[in-house]
């Protein structure tokens, strides 16, 4: 009973704190609501015509949704390589960055579930997915182990973190026997959700593309340099604004973890470049459509021509120590390098895969006004949710959120 | 603590033992491609209970045996127009072709093969309007006019015969019935048309461009 | 079950048939018993059988599979009275209960409600097939006056089918597309079309990256053939596998269909199947009043809705019924060919025996029941 006291107390105070702020803070808030909004106006109207308002066909049928998807289960991925040496390796320098991290993966995992609700046809029958009141084609189908693997991993980074919080509230240490057994599980899984995910294209016989062994590394390569390059940016951006210490040392060895992740990726990147283009098969259409365009379609070519030098350029910089030191190049870096990611990771995995078609036709994709509405719609929330997340968070690691107990 | 974890490590190894083993595909069929199972599931093939006796009851049928197969196909001599053709053909051609006669089938322009090979006698019976004949001069029935067409389209009879050469009349379930030659070539002019598709090829207009 | 339906009140929505209770005097009246108060009582009723239904309504004694089955039954059925009775209060029911709306309203909205929440139609026994088929029969006549006929025939012992396309005879005459499309009530608007007919070059071989499957012109073009393709059936269909809740399955006679009401719409078929045979209804599909086809078959060709995915099914209503699909049936050159497999006697088994055939892309282990032959 007394537990449900202090949770409506948490409740109470986490409420207190989240709607009281400086103007910037309103400011950002104000703003993340008004694209939610235009977002959920979207949604409306997709909803209301079906599907046919976004950019995709029969030809290409998964688009900017799912792209942002694939990169965004790599994000949330990412936060293991801060929860692993914090929790297991006990190493303290994470130990502030680890929250911030969780929450980043909180965030992310919901917003991958709003961009795959949002792409679903039917969502008003999506209870058919539920275990046990539908029917749920598992073990064969990997989406039904996506599904099971994402809510898992938003299940863990929801119950750690709280755990830890809750006990910080009233005051007292987390017990680690605790929350141990379920950090190590979530190291695990993290590694599982994106493989997973990586499964999910790379067994399809259909799409050559995807159907590459290379896929699944490379997917987490990838999200362990994208998603801890997005936690460098945010710890930047709370340790400007509020009073939470993040010290250099915790920022820098995020910043070797980046730095580590993005030269696998490079090495894997040209190993693909390499089997695609020295003995070019037919299967290497869709590599070719991407880098060089089909038939004078070339609607990717200034996003990949965009993603690759950036990548390039930031695996580069960030190699040198000197230049990775300092926190204006990183912060740069760890940009463009999600930025890069981003791209590759989403509509220049996604889209070709379905270029050219299963016939040789090539039908471009160009995403329309309302899906890029609907998926900055998606992108506030997730800002949104991590805004409440790190501000209640931060706001119980400086005490100023405390459990009262006559209150 | 290390002991929380070794559990954490056995239940982590046991689950993916777990998951290793759900996650193997459960072949039920025992058969290595589809032609291997369609040999060994018709081996004791009983018939259907589906027939497509009630799609044919339109059309007049006669029943032919060729070789090992026995079919339907469409009876023709109450589907030509003036037949039977001595009505008109009393005479002897020769008379017939004069002047002062009504012209008939004057609109018949042979485009079958060259005229070094065929002329309208090559399967007519001069002497007996009412029956087709073979190159050797036996007489052939209208209804199985086929004969006429197998003396030279060889390979052609036999896909008609196992029933890859001419389409299917009523629907795919027994008795079967198939066209015979001269329902989709005019033996005039046993060539097809060409001609403007029936519509767009494509999904969407846009598409075309 | 259907002897029920018409009483739209009721909220036995699953499986069992639910008697209705004393208590509601009025309960068998048609438009009378309206009222909240009556409303509140049916959801105590439909939450107390809820209840009953997921404590003690797996613990019946029945054999095996049966037991497993009927369990997974009742969780559903059990779900949905529980959603029945959360969701009394938003309205959903305060339309089939009030008493200005009309008898036809109710129970249009009582057929809607358990549309909505009726189960996987591969996992139903014949008898909710029925049921089903029952409600969207009534549920079109209601709407537009009319009347279709709607079947539910299962796959018939030792059938399998198959087809045959030869690539010498097609002329790219279309005549196949106009069939399919009228045939089987495809959308309109998007122009929506099963099938595709290449127009590919003679000497390239199969090349399909230089067919055109755009063209208008005289046909058949000098120096080209044509080659149909379409759902192949696969036996072994990498669409199914991916589904993530069992909405297409193989049938017995080889049919690979779609449940378009058990669809989800995430369209991970379409990602998986490696001969472009499925086909997304992006927007609500449009069908003019007077070209719906009115023979229908719950798998083939019944409307479809918005945000579901169909596919060519060999003409499900036509073939279970021993009848040539409409493409088969519409091609005046003779170039496809279709028949039963497991029939040693059939036009196709001579095919696949006799002449020399193939099928697209093999490698892929899909094992396709299409194949492709040449005179």
């Amino acid at each position: 009973m007394k537990r449900f006291k202090v949770f409506g107390s948490l409740v109470k105070d986490s409420f207190d704190t989240i709607t009281h702020g400086s103007k910037k803070y309103h400011l950002w808030m104000a703003l993340l609501t008004f694209v939610m909004l235009a977002g959920m106006y979207c949604y409306s109207i997709q909803l209301e015509h079906g599907l046919s308002v976004t950019g995709m066909t029969d030809r290409v049928s998964w688009g900017l949704y799912i792209s942002n998807f694939t990169f965004l289960v790599g994000v949330a991925a990412a936060a293991v390589m801060l929860v692993m040496p914090t929790y297991v390796l006990k190493d303290i320098d994470f130990k502030q960055a680890v929250l911030i991290g969780e929450g980043i993966a909180v965030a992310a995992l919901i917003m991958c579930l709003a961009f795959v609700i949002a792409d679903m046809g039917g969502p008003s029958v999506l209870w058919h997915m539920i275990p046990g009141i539908g029917v749920f084609n598992f073990p064969n189908s990997m989406l039904t182990w996506d599904v099971l693997v994402l809510n898992g991993y938003l299940f863990l980074n929801i119950t750690i973190p709280f755990y830890i919080l809750f006990r910080h509230y009233q005051g007292k240490e987390a017990k680690r026997s605790v929350y141990i057994p379920g950090a190590i599980l979530s190291v695990f899984w993290a590694v599982a959700i994106h493989l997973v995910t990586a499964f999910l294209y790379q067994g399809l016989q259909a799409r050559p593309f995807w159907n590459n062994a290379l896929l699944g590394p490379r997917f987490l390569a990838s999200a362990f340099a994208a998603g801890p390059a997005l936690i460098i940016l945010v710890l930047a951006i709370i340790r400007n604004f509020t009073e939470f210490k993040i010290q250099d040392k915790t920022i820098k060895k995020i910043a070797m973890v980046v730095t580590v992740a993005a030269q696998i990726n490079l090495i894997m990147l040209i190993s693909e470049l390499f089997k695609e283009f020295y003995a070019p098969t037919h299967h290497s259409e869709s590599a070719y459509y991407l880098f060089f365009g089909l038939d004078g379609k070339d609607a990717l070519l200034p996003w990949i021509w965009t993603a690759i030098p950036l990548n390039v350029l930031a695996t580069v910089l960030l190699t040198f120590h000197k230049l990775r030191n300092n926190f204006k190049v990183l912060f740069f870096c760890c940009f463009i390098l999600f930025v890069a990611i981003w791209i590759e990771k989403g509509f220049g995995l996604i889209v070709p895969g379905f270029i050219p078609g299963p016939y040789g036709k090539i039908a471009e994709y160009m995403p329309t006004g309302i899906e890029i509405g609907v998926t900055l719609g998606i992108w506030a929330l997730g800002a949104f949710v991590f805004t409440i997340l790190a501000k209640t968070a931060i706001g119980i690691e400086l005490g100023k959120l405390k459990y009262k107990k006559k209150s | 603590m290390k002991n929380n974890i070794n559990i954490m490590n056995k239940i982590v190894c046991f689950s993916f033992f777990l998951l290793a083993f759900v996650s193997c595909k459960h072949h039920e069929n025992e058969y290595h491609s589809v032609t291997d199972k369609i040999e060994a599931e018709s081996k004791d093939y009983h018939g259907t209970s589906m027939s497509s006796e009630a799609y044919l009851s339109e059309i007049k049928t006669i029943e032919i045996t060729e070789g090992e197969h026995t079919f339907l196909i469409p009876e023709r001599k109450s589907q030509i127009k003036s037949y039977a053709c001595t009505e008109c053909h009393s005479k002897p051609l020769a008379q017939m072709k004069s002047k002062d006669l009504k012209k008939a089938h004057w609109d018949i322009k042979m485009d079958h093969a060259n005229a070094n090979t065929m002329n309208c006698v090559t399967c007519h019976n001069p002497d007996n309007m009412d029956d087709l004949k073979s190159l050797t001069g036996h007489a052939i029935d209208f209804n199985t006019s086929y004969n006429l067409c197998n003396q030279c389209h060889t390979k052609q009879f036999e896909d008609w015969k196992g029933g890859a050469h001419g389409k299917r009349i009523g629907g795919w379930a027994p008795p079967r019935a198939s066209m015979t030659c001269v329902n989709c070539h005019d033996p005039h002019k046993p060539h097809f048309e060409s001609r403007w598709p029936a519509r767009f090829n494509t999904q969407k207009e846009k598409e075309r461009k | 079950m259907s002897n029920n339906s018409k009483k739209w009140f009721s909220l036995n929505l699953g499986r069992k048939e639910k008697t209705s209770s004393g208590s509601c005097s009025c309960g068998k009246t048609s438009g009378g018993c309206g009222g909240h108060s009556n409303a509140h009582q049916m959801t105590d009723e439909a939450f107390n059988e809820a209840a009953i239904n997921a404590s003690i309504g797996e613990e019946r004694t029945k054999d095996g599979f049966e037991q497993v089955f009927d369990v997974k039954m009742d969780r559903r059925s059990a779900f949905k009275k529980l959603t029945a009775s959360l969701l009394i209060g938003a309205g959903a029911v305060s339309t089939s209960c009030s008493v200005i709306s009309g008898d036809e309203s109710k129970e249009k909205a009582q057929i809607d409600w358990e549309e909505q929440f009726k189960g996987n139609y591969k996992l139903m026994t014949d008898k909710e097939k029925e049921g089903t088929v029952d409600r969207l029969v009534r549920s079109y006549q209601l709407r537009t006056g009319k009347n279709i006929s709607m079947s539910s025939k299962n796959a018939e012992e030792d059938v399998l089918f198959g087809y045959a396309f030869n690539i010498s005879k097609c002329q790219g005459y279309m005549d196949c597309v106009n069939a399919c499309v009228e045939e089987n009530n495809q959308d309109r608007n998007s122009e929506m079309q099963y099938i595709r007919i290449h127009e590919m070059k003679d000497g390239k071989g199969f090349n399909f990256n230089e067919a055109d499957d755009n063209y208008y012109h005289e046909v058949p073009a000098q120096g080209h053939f044509y080659m149909g393709t379409q759902c192949f059936h696969c036996d072994n269909p990498p669409c199914v596998e991916v589904c993530p809740v069992q909405a297409t399955w193989r049938e017995d006679d080889g049919l690979v269909v779609v449940d378009y009401d058990w669809c989800v719409g995430c369209r991970y078929c379409m990602a998986a199947c490696p001969y472009d045979g499925r086909r997304f209804n992006w927007s609500k599909p449009e069908v003019p009043e007077a070209e719906i086809n009115h023979n229908q078959h719950y798998l083939g060709n019944r409307m479809r809705k918005k945000g579901v995915m169909e596919k060519c099914t060999f003409c499900v209503q036509r073939s279970r019924a021993g009848k040539n699909p409409a493409c088969v049936e519409a091609c005046p050159t003779g170039a496809r060919i279709f028949g039963n497999l497991l029939d040693p006697d059939s036009t196709i088994r001579w095919v696949l025996e006799n002449k020399k055939v193939f099928r697209l892309k093999e490698d892929l282990g899909t094992e396709p029941k299409f194949w492709y032959f040449m005179d």
